[in-house]
């Protein structure tokens, strides 16, 4: 008994370091933030100018292009989102037998997603530029004049290479869900006469979803702070049509020196997140106990 | 004569997957593939439309961006190198012992683990600019100490759930032994366990050196010239060289080739850390 008293609070010794580290990286900060939020504050005068009350809240949240930047982030994290998981799902029924003989060949699959996403957005500058990109090269020659920067379709472009990067990430966990079922489902189904189609939705389908939620809410939460390929690419533009709300707090803060508007924003979007993802992390408990 | 039939019918649904397989890979890996293409030919081969399939390869670009051009990059790629290697391997000093006493004693469990794997959800932006205050009022501004702050915090949550999840499976037996022979538990913790934890430290220590490699927003915010990691550096050269693609293409293949080669042997435990996290959390 006493030993074991003794051997819990050695044990906790261990924890110091991680506790005092993350107390130092995001516990004060955040008190910075809020002591900041509360002040009149400026890059010269961090100390601030006296108290402003909630005024830096009140000009955060009557600023429209919070509204559009908070509208077009959770435009691009849906439909991205919906995106990722289905082409996930397609490639899973599609190519597991093939990776199940070659796994090997999964690797290339992957390969997207080690690149940092602000350099995938300088290549597809490269492969998307008017004048000697390969993508648009190779359109004109099939007759199909688009300028995929353009106004017009620059929004189109931003999700599908969020898309294209990010795809492999939801297929990796939707496959190792699947390769994770017992080989005697697919064994059980034969012998049944079951279709391949019909095995993938009837048994499959059913058996991966809590991997599927699992995937679909880490990809909303990625894609709806979406910051560097956006901002290498077209820095939110044109006009305000690409500013995700990451971009639109950033510019704020570094473009027009805001700086209590942008960190009262941020309080609030901690503030959100944390309430969304305890609702989340609450919902994910229930579907799987364990 | 069915089983012919049925055989041919296979083959044909192999051929189709591969089909399938190579369509996929090639679209999304395009960027990457004309990227490393660019970086092998001259600007007159670059300026030539339609691009030509077959053309001379030249190192010029290459020569031109580590050492003739005065263009930084070799020490962006220093920088990313310290940056990335430190936090991960701080990220795996101060996790491994906290997962020791999550697993064995229960402490924190119902918090830090949570709390933990929170970190990894919340948008970043929100944590940027009061460290960017703190760190001008400190001197960690532009320095690869505040970075590898920065890159720790962001690898503790993938690290202290690996270990989590590892230390479970490991018997309670192990530490029985130790504590017979009088080890205390930090004894039992780094000469016992850790050496056979090794395959997942390292699993650990290329997934966070990957992700940490990777990183653009602070490198963007927290750094001016002397820190600078190479995502942050490389996108300089869309800016300064203009049309010079070549060698702006020469720097991306430099910046994307390391975590690209871990990447191979980390993405299996991706889908492990992912799945894991989520239902023992």
């Amino acid at each position: 008994m006493n030993l074991q008293a003794r051997e819990r609070r050695e044990a906790k010794i261990f924890l110091v370091g991680l506790c005092v580290f993350l107390a130092l990286m995001l516990g004060f900060p955040s008190l910075a933030n809020l002591w900041f939020s509360l002040n009149e504050v400026s890059f010269h005068n961090l100390t601030g100018d006296g108290f402003a009350g909630l005024n830096n809240y009140k000009e955060a949240l009557s600023n429209p292009g919070l509204w559009k930047a908070l509208g077009y982030s959770l435009k691009f994290g849906v439909i991205a989102t919906f995106l990722e998981v289905s082409l996930a799902l397609i490639m899973v029924f599609t190519l597991h037998p093939l990776l199940a003989r070659k796994p090997w060949l999964t690797a290339i699959l992957m390969m997207p997603m080690m690149v940092s996403p602000a350099l995938m957005g300088v290549m597809y500058r490269l492969i998307l530029n008017e004048f000697t990109g390969i993508v648009p090269g190779y359109l004109n020659l099939l007759g199909f004049h688009v300028s995929l920067m353009g106004r017009a379709m620059v929004q189109h472009t931003v999700i599908a290479i969020e898309v294209l990067q990010w795809t492999p990430f939801a297929f990796l966990i939707l496959l190792t869900a699947r390769q994770s079922l017992p080989y005697e489902l697919e064994e059980a189904a034969a012998i049944d006469g079951a279709t391949e189609t019909g095995f993938n939705f009837k048994v499959v389908l059913p058996l991966i979803t809590p991997a599927i939620i699992i995937v679909t809410f880490i990809r909303f939460i990625d894609s709806f702070r979406v910051f560097d390929h956006i901002f290498v690419l077209t820095g939110g533009g044109p006009g305000s049509s690409t500013t995700s709300i990451s971009i639109y707090i950033y510019k704020l803060f570094f473009q027009r020196s805001e700086l209590g508007e942008a960190v009262a924003l941020s309080l609030v979007l901690l503030f959100a997140s944390l309430v969304l993802l305890y609702f989340g992390m609450k919902l994910a408990v229930r579907k799987e106990p364990s | 004569m069915i089983v012919t039939e049925k055989s041919a019918a296979k083959s044909t649904t192999n051929g189709l997957r591969w089909l399938l397989f190579l369509i996929i890979a090639f679209i999304i890996n395009l960027p990457i593939l004309a990227t490393v293409l660019t970086s092998f030919k001259t600007t007159g081969v670059i300026n030539t439309s339609p691009p030509p399939i077959i053309f001379t390869p030249t190192l010029s670009n290459y020569s031109e961006v580590l050492f003739t051009g005065n263009t930084n990059l070799l020490r962006y790629i220093l920088n990313s190198i310290i940056i990335a290697g430190g936090g991960s391997i701080l990220a795996i000093l101060l996790s491994f012992p906290a997962a020791y006493a999550i697993v064995r004693h229960g402490i924190g469990r119902s918090w830090l683990l949570p709390l933990v794997m929170n970190i990894r959800m919340l948008p970043l932006i929100v944590y940027a600019i009061p460290l960017y205050l703190m760190f001008q009022l400190v001197g960690l501004l532009d320095s690869w100490l505040g970075m590898i702050l920065v890159t720790t915090t962001i690898s503790i949550p993938v690290a202290l759930v690996l270990f989590v999840g590892f230390m479970q499976d490991i018997p309670i037996d192990m530490d029985e032994a130790g504590k017979l022979d009088g080890a205390s538990q930090r004894v039992i913790l780094w000469q016992l366990i850790f050496p056979i934890a090794r395959p997942i430290v390292l699993a650990v220590l290329l997934l966070s050196f990957i992700t940490s490699w990777n990183e653009f927003l602070f490198g963007l915010i927290l750094t001016t010239k002397n820190a600078t990691p190479v995502t942050v550096g490389a996108t300089f050269f869309v800016t300064s060289y203009g049309v010079k693609w070549g060698a702006t293409a020469a720097a991306m293949t430099l910046g994307i080739l390391p975590p690209m080669i871990l990447g191979v042997f980390a993405y299996p435990y991706i889908g492990k850390s992912m799945l894991s996290g989520a239902v023992k959390g």
